[in-house]
């Protein structure tokens, strides 16, 4: 869902996905919800989404999202926690275009732009 | 189309039908009545509607409706009532039986013990002979006297008697789950729970969407939507107000925890909403099915964005202090500048245009100087259909919530500035496969109205901040320089 918005930084291929580097990682477990999950997957970059995965080691979502998701229980509930489970506590996010970085505290990402990148 | 009495509850008078009609098209209900038959200042309006289901099903999460009967009848004496109720006697048959219990209860006056049993005795006529239970009854009937409300009159009959079979009580006891006495963390521009739960319902907050609330203060939104089953984002300029102190409170993270809805508030970020990181795909639908806000007016919480007064200077940027680049260094923080508060509605509404999925709502709170407002004052976007707006009076000033819905795609062409024709809600309104239309109803459409007044007009709350306090300082309230006014409503955030 975010992307760079450094002024002058557009290059769409470059500014999106951020990549998300020294992570820490956790995740909490909670109910899937099945209709929500369909609503997300006809927003979500599908390719953002499973590279960003990759990057973070969680190897598990496919390359194409499959032709019956919703159908597709095993496939629902790695989408479920991929998406709705896993939280960053900490880390950040390096736009591959400009190279700001994004730093990820608390769980609160700072996407504020400093003085000469607005 | 079968009548059936709504009883109010007696506050947020402006806010009452604006309530039910989103919560008519949130649960797919047809609803009908005669808007000339709403009063204001009177807690009960006779609605039409296809069963006892549907009734149910549109007050379930109502927060300003108390509950809602099949209409029996109403008159200006029980003897012109009871005549009526006497019209159609199949209807008390199939209650001769079962557990039952009265309940009288007066608008505008009060009953005595005594007096609400000798009213309940007067019914025995309905022949209902099952046992009277007053903890857990099967059925439960209503007599509301209205005595109505002016202090002058000093009524021993009521005006009205209206009697009724209780169908559903509402969703208003939701209201001390989210009472602000009971939340760990506050701050003071935190929105009262009553008026909250109420935006979550304007903005058709359900399971599957998506709700994103761009200056997030401490969350009170994120919790109420969160509540009906929304997922929730939230973003402000201040981090601190997120993360509130370290030592005492996790900030909105706690109120999260003490509400049990980790699961569905997603995340707080950390930007300017005028140079905000979301993406915008054309191919795709925005991602955010509805927005609900209380923007800064400027009063409580200074309203900023990023900027210089000076004009913007970025070599500072690049300064080396302590070995390290400026702006590379922790407790960088980027120069911000007063948001003036007119501006910050025509961005929110710019914003709102492009991100909301079509069908999806935005909810804010409009903050006015009462001698000055005019509806004029009301942004609009050609991509946004006004569908209520609802006054909060504070005496002089007031705040109007404000719901509009997205009717139209973005493009780029289409901004607050461009000449402000849109259609009714209902011709062009295609609505997300789970919501019926948004129906033609008594407020849809009718507020509608091009806007006039020439380019350079200024709306009424322009330089909000600056009325509020002037105001202020002129109150009669204001006894001496410097002593606290009192306290007659929540102050604006």
């Amino acid at each position: 869902m975010l992307q760079c918005h450094v002024k002058g930084c557009n290059d769409p291929s470059l500014s999106f996905p951020l990549q998300l580097k020294d992570v820490e990682l956790e995740q909490v477990e909670t109910e899937q919800n099945d209709d929500l999950l369909a609503n997300l997957l006809q927003k979500i970059d599908w390719n953002a989404l499973q590279m960003t995965a990759t990057e973070l080691g969680l190897a598990s979502l496919p390359e194409t999202i499959p032709d019956d998701p919703d159908s597709d229980e095993a496939f629902m509930i790695k989408l479920h926690e991929v998406l709705m489970e896993m939280n960053i506590t900490q880390g950040k996010m390096e736009c591959r275009g400009c190279g700001h970085v994004y730093p990820i505290k608390d769980g609160i990402p700072n996407m504020l732009l400093a003085e000469h990148e607005i | 189309m079968r009548p059936y009495l709504v009883h109010f509850a007696q506050f947020h008078a402006d806010f009452r039908l604006a309530e039910i009609e989103a919560l008519a098209r949130l649960e797919g209900v047809t609803l009908q009545y005669d808007p000339a038959q709403y009063r204001s200042d009177n807690p009960f309006m006779v609605v039409y509607l296809e069963s006892n289901a549907a009734a149910a099903q549109l007050v379930h999460r109502a927060i300003l409706v108390k509950e809602i009967c099949e209409h029996w009848g109403s008159a200006e004496t029980y003897e012109a009532l009871f005549a009526q109720l006497k019209t159609n006697p199949e209807r008390w048959e199939p209650y001769h039986t079962c557990s039952f219990r009265f309940e009288v209860k007066g608008f505008g006056g009060t009953l005595s013990l005594a007096e609400q049993i000798a009213i309940i005795e007067r019914f025995s006529f309905l022949g209902f002979d099952g046992p009277i239970d007053l903890k857990n009854p099967k059925e439960q009937f209503f007599v509301y006297e209205d005595y109505g409300i002016d202090p002058t009159e000093t009524n021993t009959t009521p005006h009205v008697i209206h009697f009724g079979r209780l169908v559903a009580r509402s969703n208003r006891n939701i209201v001390q789950k989210f009472n602000l006495k009971k939340r760990k963390y506050l701050g003071n521009t935190s929105m009262d729970a009553e008026l909250s739960l109420v935006m979550a319902n304007q903005a058709l907050a359900r399971p599957g969407t998506v709700i994103y609330d761009p200056f997030v203060g401490t969350g009170s939104f994120l919790l109420t939507c969160a509540h009906f089953g929304a997922l929730t984002m939230g973003s402000d300029i201040d981090g601190r107000q997120i993360r509130g102190s370290r030592t005492k409170t996790a900030g909105i993270t706690d109120n999260v925890k003490q509400y049990g809805l980790d699961a569905r508030v997603l995340d707080t970020l950390v930007f300017d909403i005028c140079r905000n990181p979301w993406r915008h795909t054309p191919s795709r639908q925005p991602w955010f099915d509805a927005i609900v806000t209380d923007p800064p007016y400027g009063v409580r919480a200074g309203a900023k964005r990023l900027g210089r007064k000076t004009g913007l200077n970025p070599d500072i940027s690049f300064r080396v202090i302590d070995g390290q680049l400026n702006h590379q260094r922790d407790d960088y923080y980027p120069p911000t500048i007063p948001y003036e508060m007119s501006e910050v509605l025509v961005d929110l509404l710019e914003f709102a245009a492009r991100h909301l999925a079509k069908g999806g709502r935005l909810v804010y709170w409009l903050p006015t100087v009462v001698d000055e407002y005019t509806v004029e004052d009301v942004p609009l976007h050609p991509c946004l259909a006004l569908v209520a707006n609802s006054e909060q009076p504070f005496g002089s000033w007031s705040r109007r919530l404000i719901t509009m819905e997205k009717v139209r795609d973005w493009e780029p062409t289409l901004s607050c500035h461009s000449p402000h024709f849109v259609p009714p809600p209902s011709q062009t309104a295609e609505s997300p496969a789970s919501l019926p239309a948004l129906a033609d109803t008594a407020t849809g459409g009718a507020i509608y109205k091009p806007a006039s007044g020439g380019k350079n007009a200024l709306p009424g709350h322009f330089n909000f901040r600056e009325k509020y306090f002037y105001a202020r300082s002129h109150s009669p309230y204001v006894h001496a320089a410097g002593s606290t006014p009192p306290q007659r409503d929540s102050p604006p955030s």
